[in-house]
């Protein structure tokens, strides 16, 4: 099997991205980015300010993935989600504790799971995947 | 001044377990200079290639390559992802259309078959946005399963849709000497082939596998010098943009730059059926109904990326050969009649850039 090398820095500077969540909001448009930009790819503007995501999200589409990378043998097949978040943009995530049929319009939520583990010294990354939402009152 | 696609060469895509990236691009420049006319030692040198650091431990590429062909000319690799063909072929137009440059030699190589398939996803994941969608993992062959699902809804079509596409590629694939997979296949073993991500298919996927491509562009005056060929470059366009479930924004902006002209030859970059649906659909084919239409313009006669191959960055490079040899008439597959206008698409494996090449004779 091929070895996983996870270098700290590249984890470490993107923990707003993964574990809070942290997209930009542009101040003239109103356009939200995941992950954060500086730019507005919208309009262009310079103006835009760090929003944190609810995480809360409607799932539009989802595909089983039966495709392999290193580091992910466990996780075979995965769920990827085309996912509406409740600010109003879309990503494309991993679904995670799927053990019953999706359907599209379910709602679902931010959660942090392991991603993958360097093969050498066992550090582990971690990152966002998104699970279904069992009841949400109040919605 | 008229950019001409002075001479080329190509070698089959294939799997060459025997010879390294750099001696494929050198096999595939090789024939070029055997048959000019005069001696030429190119202005320019453009190697394009999208993912040498991964595939060959390799940078310096370019240089590299002009020097193992005794040419101390200023050489750049271009790399736009799968797109580096079609990028390499916009810079070169534009250098020698500025007047300073008369020659460009462009080779296009790229070496993919020398990994098992999860190695070979952890090199294509580089075309994923870094901070998120690459780190977890999701590579181009879910995000263009979504695509597919969301197209199946949109216009209430179902699999069989896409199986055409790749039936139709093989069997046109099936007549080029130089296609990787020169088979053809019935519609039962596209709709049975395994499942890579629901709903798509390995059929649906396009080939990756090993090639080089050369082309050598010339200004009129030069052209004449060293060859006969009278095909030439009328235009090139491109541009950047996000990625959207239904459609390619940086085509539709290249195609609108271009002016939306007309065609009578098409070569696509079907890394996936549903890409070539929506590339379609950025050029002026029926929304919903691409693929049911594609028998009335004459379209990746050579089989596109699913049957010719899919060799990375040299894809565009091929792309622009065949097409010249439409035009030219020397196609040795499957030839299309009366080729006046014929129009390449070059784009990264799922359309963050497109390139547009424009020929004609």
């Amino acid at each position: 099997m091929r070895k996983v090398k996870i270098f700290p820095p590249q984890v470490w500077r993107n923990k707003e991205t993964m574990y809070r969540l942290i997209a930009a909001k542009c101040t003239s448009c109103g356009n939200v980015m995941f992950p954060a930009r500086d730019v507005c790819n919208k309009c262009g503007s310079t103006k835009v300010t760090k929003v944190r995501l609810s995480g809360k999200g409607t799932l539009i589409s989802y595909t089983v993935n039966y495709q392999s990378l290193p580091g992910m043998e466990k996780v075979q097949p995965s769920y990827i989600g085309l996912i509406k978040l409740d600010e109003g943009i879309e990503i494309v995530a991993p679904l995670t504790d799927v053990d019953e049929n999706l359907r599209e319009g379910a709602r679902v939520e931010a959660t942090i799971r392991r991603i993958r583990a360097d093969s050498t010294n066992g550090l582990i990354e971690y990152g966002v995947k998104f699970r279904l939402v069992e009841n949400e009152p109040n919605r | 001044m008229e950019v001409v696609v002075s001479s080329y060469s190509m070698i089959r895509v294939d799997r060459y377990y025997e010879a390294s990236l750099t001696e494929l691009g050198l096999a595939a420049a090789k024939s070029i200079f055997e048959n000019l006319k005069e001696k030429v030692e190119p202005d320019v040198v453009l190697i394009a290639n999208s993912y040498s650091e991964k595939t060959a431990n390799q940078v310096l590429l370019s240089s590299k390559i002009a020097r193992a062909l005794g040419f101390a000319s200023p050489s750049f690799r271009v790399e736009s992802g799968d797109s580096s063909g079609g990028a390499s072929i916009y810079a070169a137009y534009k250098m020698i259309k500025s007047g300073s440059v008369k020659t460009v030699l462009i080779i296009g190589a790229e070496k993919l078959s020398d990994f098992p398939s999860s190695y070979l996803n952890e090199i294509l994941l580089q075309n994923m946005e870094e901070e998120y969608e690459s780190r977890v993992g999701i590579l181009p062959q879910s995000y263009s399963a979504l695509r597919m699902k969301i197209y199946m809804k949109k216009y209430g079509v179902d699999y069989d849709y896409f199986v055409n596409w790749p039936y139709l590629m093989h069997k046109y694939g099936s007549e080029n000497p130089y296609a990787y997979l020169k088979f053809q296949v019935d519609k039962d073993a596209v709709k049975n082939s395994q499942l890579i991500s629901e709903p798509l298919r390995l059929f649906d996927t396009a080939a990756r596998a090993d090639g080089a491509a050369a082309v050598l562009l010339a200004s009129e005056d030069v052209a004449k010098k060293i060859g006969d060929s009278d095909v030439k470059v009328k235009d090139v366009s491109s541009s950047s943009g996000h990625l959207e479930m239904d459609g390619i924004p940086s085509l539709r902006g290249a195609f609108a730059k271009m002016g939306r002209p007309k065609f009578d030859y098409l070569e696509v970059h079907d890394s996936y059926s549903i890409q070539a649906a929506l590339i379609l659909e950025e050029l002026g084919f029926t929304r919903g109904k691409s693929l049911e239409e594609i028998e009335s313009v004459p379209v990746n006669f050579s089989g596109g990326l699913k049957s010719r191959g899919y060799p990375g960055g040299a894809t565009g490079i091929y792309q622009l050969i065949e097409a010249a040899m439409q035009l030219s008439g020397e196609f040795p597959g499957r030839r299309a009649q009366g080729v006046e206008k014929a129009l390449v698409v070059s784009t990264d494996d799922l359309g963050y850039s497109s390139f547009l090449t424009y020929l004609s004779r």
